[in-house]
C-alpha cells in the first residue's frame, strides 16, 4: 500500500508541474497550449547538455529551467499572440505545429537513443516497506516545493491577485490599471519553468528521450481537463487522479478471478487508463472536477 | 562510332568502371537505436570477413568482394527500405541481416520474394523457418535455446520463473518455447511480461513481475531496454533474486556492471574449434575481446556467401542458393559447425553457461 503511495506520488509530481502550466496559461488566454509538453523536454535536454558542458547537476537544472522560460516567452510573444487575434483554435492548432517543429529539433540534436544524466545510482531506500532511491526522493522534494511555490505567489502576491484578476475577467482587470499582457507572460514564464523543471524529473527518475514530451501530452491534458481546465491547482489534483488511476491499473492483480496466482494488465495500457477516467469524468462533470472560472451568460 | 559513344555513355552512367569488377553484398543491420552494439558487431565481422577473403586474392578470379552495411535504425521501416536499395540500386545477390526478429521477417520475405539470397545471422524466432527457399539461418532459432535454457534453469533448482521478454516475434517466440520447455521440465512460468519497445521506464513491469514471488526472472532484452530493465531492477532492489538472461551478452551490452552482478545466462558459443584465428583477428583490428557473441555470425555469413560464388563460378542468387546448400553440410566455421536442415536452418548450436563476476562473464 505505501508503496503504491510512493508510486503514485513520484508519477504526479511531474504531471502536476507541467498540469500546472498548461491550466494557468488556459486560464489567462484561453487556448490549451500543446508544446507546452515539448517544453519538458527542452528542459531536459538542455539540463543533459549544460551537464555534459561540466556543470554541476543543480546549476545546470536552473539554469535550463530558466532558459526554457524564455523560450516560453519568446514563443507567446513571437506566434502565440499573433494567432490568438485569429481565434483559440488557430492558436491550438499552431501549438500543435510547433510542437512538431520541437520534434524534428530534438531528433536532430540528441538524436533518437535515450539518454541519461551523470548519476551515481546507489541502493533503494527502505521507507514503511515501500522502495524509494535517493533520486526519485530528492526530485520528488523539489516539484513539491516548486508547487507549493506557485501556489503562494498564485494566491498570496500581488501578481497572483493580477493573475486571478485577469483570469476571472481580462477587459475589467486591464479597466482597473492591470498590465494584463505583462500577467500574461510572467505567467507563461512560470509555466515554461515548471514544465523544463518536470522534464528534468522526468528524466533523473529514467532517461530523457525526444518523445519524452509527446509521451506526456495525454496524461498531462487529462489531469488538466479533470481538474477544471483553467484551474491551476485543480490540476495539481487531477495529476495525483490521473497518476491513481494509472497506476492502479497496472497493480490491480486480476487472477484470482481467472483461476491463476497473477494476471495483470500489460502495463503499457496504464495511459489507456487515463484516457478512460477523462471520458468518464467529462461525462459526468463537463467543465472538470473544479470549475475554475464565474460563469457569466 | 555509334557504339563506341554508347558504350562510352553506358560507362560514364553505370559510374565507375572499375566497380563493374567487384562482387558486391549487402547487409542491412542495426547502427542505430536500442541494438546499436550489437548492430556494430555484426558489422566488424563482416568487415573482417571481406578483408579476409580480399586479401586471399577475392572472389572469381580475382574480383575484390564488396559488403554494402546498411544502417536499418532497429526499425522494420528503414529496414526494408534499406533492404530495397541494396537489391534494387545496387542489385546485390546476397542480402544478410538483421538482428530483431520482427525485423529479420519482413526483410528476409522481401528477399524471397525477390529471389534473392538472404542470410540470418541474428535473430533466432520460429518464424523465420517459413520464410521459404533463398533463406537461410547460420544462427540456431529459439526452440533450441530456449530449451537449453530451460534445462539450464532447472538445474540450478529453480522451480517459478517469472519471464519479461519484449513484444515482438522474437519474445513471442522465446515466451512460448521457453514455457513449453520448462514446464515439460516440472518447472512453473509464474508470469510472463511482454514489454513494449522503446520505453524509457519499465518500472511497473518490473513490479507486476515481483508480485508473484518468482525464484528466478528469466529474461531477454535488447541492449538499451536491458540496460534500463537492469538498471530499475536494482533500483527496486528486485536483483537480489537471480536473474536469468537467454544470450547474456546481448542483454548486457550495455549494462553498468554493478547493475549485472551475479546474473546468469546461456549464450552462443562464439568461438568454433577454428576459430581462434577469427578471435585473434578480431582482437588485432579492435583492439579489445568479442565486444557480444554476434560478430562471428556476420563473419561466417560473408565467409558461406563467398564460397558459395567461388563454387557456383557465379553470383547469380539461384546458383549461391543451391551451393549453400551443398557447402552447409558440415561447414567449418568461426562459430563452428554449421548444417542447415530441410529448412536451411542451422541445426546445431553450442551454448555456454555464463555467469557474471565483476563484470565480466565467467564460464
Amino acid at each position: 500500500m505505501v508503496q503504491f503511495v510512493v508510486d503514485v506520488l513520484i508519477r504526479a509530481v511531474d504531471l502536476a508541474l507541467i498540469a500546472i502550466g498548461l491550466s494557468s496559461v488556459y486560464s489567462l488566454i484561453r487556448f490549451p497550449n500543446v508544446a507546452l509538453v515539448q517544453y519538458a523536454t527542452t528542459g531536459a535536454l538542455l539540463a543533459l547538455g549544460l551537464q555534459m558542458a561540466g556543470l554541476p547537476l543543480v546549476v545546470a537544472a536552473i539554469v535550463a529551467c530558466a532558459l526554457v522560460g524564455i523560450i516560453a516567452v519568446v514563443l507567446n510573444v513571437v506566434v502565440f499572440e499573433r494567432l490568438l487575434r485569429a481565434g483559440s483554435a488557430i492558436a491550438m492548432i499552431g501549438s500543435l505545429a510547433l510542437s512538431m517543429v520541437f520534434s524534428a529539433i530534438f531528433l536532430v540534436t540528441a538524436g533518437p537513443r535515450p539518454k541519461r544524466f551523470e548519476l551515481e545510482i546507489n541502493p533503494p531506500l527502505r521507507f514503511l516497506g515501500a522502495r524509494l532511491t535517493e533520486h526519485q526522493l530528492i526530485s520528488v522534494g523539489i516539484s513539491v516545493l516548486a508547487i507549493a511555490v506557485f501556489a503562494l505567489i498564485l494566491f498570496r502576491t500581488d501578481l497572483g491577485r493580477c493573475m486571478r484578476a485577469t483570469a476571472t475577467n481580462s477587459v475589467l482587470a486591464s479597466a482597473t490599471g492591470i498590465d494584463t499582457r505583462k500577467v500574461t507572460n510572467t505567467v507563461v514564464f512560470l509555466s515554461g519553468v515548471m514544465a523544463g523543471l518536470g522534464g528534468i524529473g522526468l528524466s533523473v527518475k529514467g532517461e530523457m528521450s525526444a518523445q519524452l514530451g509527446l509521451d506526456m501530452l495525454l496524461p498531462v491534458f487529462a489531469a488538466a481537463i479533470v481538474g477544471g481546465l483553467g484551474n491551476a491547482l485543480g490540476a495539481a489534483v487531477g495529476a495525483v487522479v490521473i497518476a491513481a488511476a494509472e497506476t492502479m491499473v497496472t497493480n490491480v492483480n486480476f487472477g484470482p478471478l481467472f483461476g491463476e496466482t497473477v494476471l495483470f494488465i500489460p502495463a503499457a495500457y496504464a495511459t489507456a487508463a487515463s484516457f478512460l477516467l477523462l471520458v468518464v469524468v467529462l461525462l459526468i462533470k463537463p467543465y472538470g472536477l473544479f470549475v475554475a472560472e464565474v460563469k457569466r451568460g | 562510332m555509334h557504339k563506341a559513344l554508347l558504350a562510352a555513355a553506358y560507362l560514364a552512367l553505370s559510374g565507375l568502371p572499375a566497380l563493374a569488377q567487384e562482387v558486391v553484398l549487402g547487409a542491412v543491420v542495426p547502427l542505430s537505436g536500442a541494438s546499436a552494439t550489437l548492430g556494430d558487431d555484426q558489422r566488424r565481422g563482416i568487415e573482417l570477413a571481406v578483408d579476409n577473403i580480399n586479401e586471399k586474392g577475392g572472389v572469381l578470379g580475382g574480383r575484390k568482394l564488396r559488403v554494402i552495411v546498411e544502417d536499418s535504425g532497429g526499425r522494420a521501416p528503414s529496414a526494408l527500405d534499406a533492404a530495397k536499395k541494396l537489391v534494387t540500386v545496387d542489385n546485390v545477390p546476397v542480402v544478410i541481416g538483421e538482428y530483431s526478429s520482427g525485423i529479420t521477417i519482413p526483410v528476409g520475405q522481401y528477399l524471397v520474394q525477390e529471389g534473392r539470397v538472404h542470410l540470418n545471422i541474428g535473430s533466432s524466432s520460429g518464424k523465420i523457418r517459413s520464410l521459404g527457399d533463398g533463406s537461410f539461418s547460420l544462427i540456431g532459432l529459439d526452440n533450441v535455446s530456449t530449451g537449453f535454457a530451460a534445462q539450464d534453469v532447472v538445474d540450478n533448482k529453480w522451480k517459478k520463473a517469472a519471464v519479461i521478454v519484449p513484444n515482438n516475434a522474437y519474445g513471442q517466440g522465446v515466451a512460448e518455447q521457453f514455457q513449453k520447455a520448462f514446464s515439460a521440465l516440472g518447472g512453473e512460468v509464474v508470469t510472463t511480461v511482454m514489454y513494449t519497445e522503446g520505453q524509457t521506464t519499465y518500472r511497473r513491469e518490473l513490479q507486476q513481475m515481483e508480485r508473484s514471488e518468482p525464484d528466478v526472472y528469466v529474461y531477454s532484452a535488447y541492449g538499451k531496454e536491458a540496460a534500463t530493465i537492469n538498471r530499475e531492477s536494482f533500483e527496486l532492489s528486485i536483483n537480489t533474486t537471480p536473474w536469468y538472461a537467454i544470450y547474456l551478452s546481448m542483454c548486457t551490452s550495455d549494462a553498468d556492471p554493478k547493475f549485472i552482478q551475479g546474473q546468469y545466462g546461456l549464450d552462443l558459443n562464439y568461438i568454433g574449434p577454428d576459430g581462434a584465428v577469427y578471435e585473434a583477428a578480431y582482437k588485432a583490428k579492435y583492439n579489445e575481446p568479442f565486444k557480444t557473441s554476434f560478430n562471428g555470425y556476420g563473419y561466417d555469413a560473408v565467409m558461406m556467401a563467398a564460397a558459395a560464388i567461388e563454387k557456383a563460378g557465379s553470383a547469380e542468387p539461384k546458383a549461391i542458393s543451391a551451393a549453400l546448400k551443398d557447402i552447409g553440410k558440415g561447414y567449418n566455421g568461426a562459430t563452428g559447425d554449421i548444417t542447415f536442415d530441410a529448412d536451411r536452418q542451422r541445426s546445431k548450436q553450442p551454448y555456454l553457461k555464463l555467469k557474471i563476476e565483476d563484470g565480466v562473464q565467467q564460464r
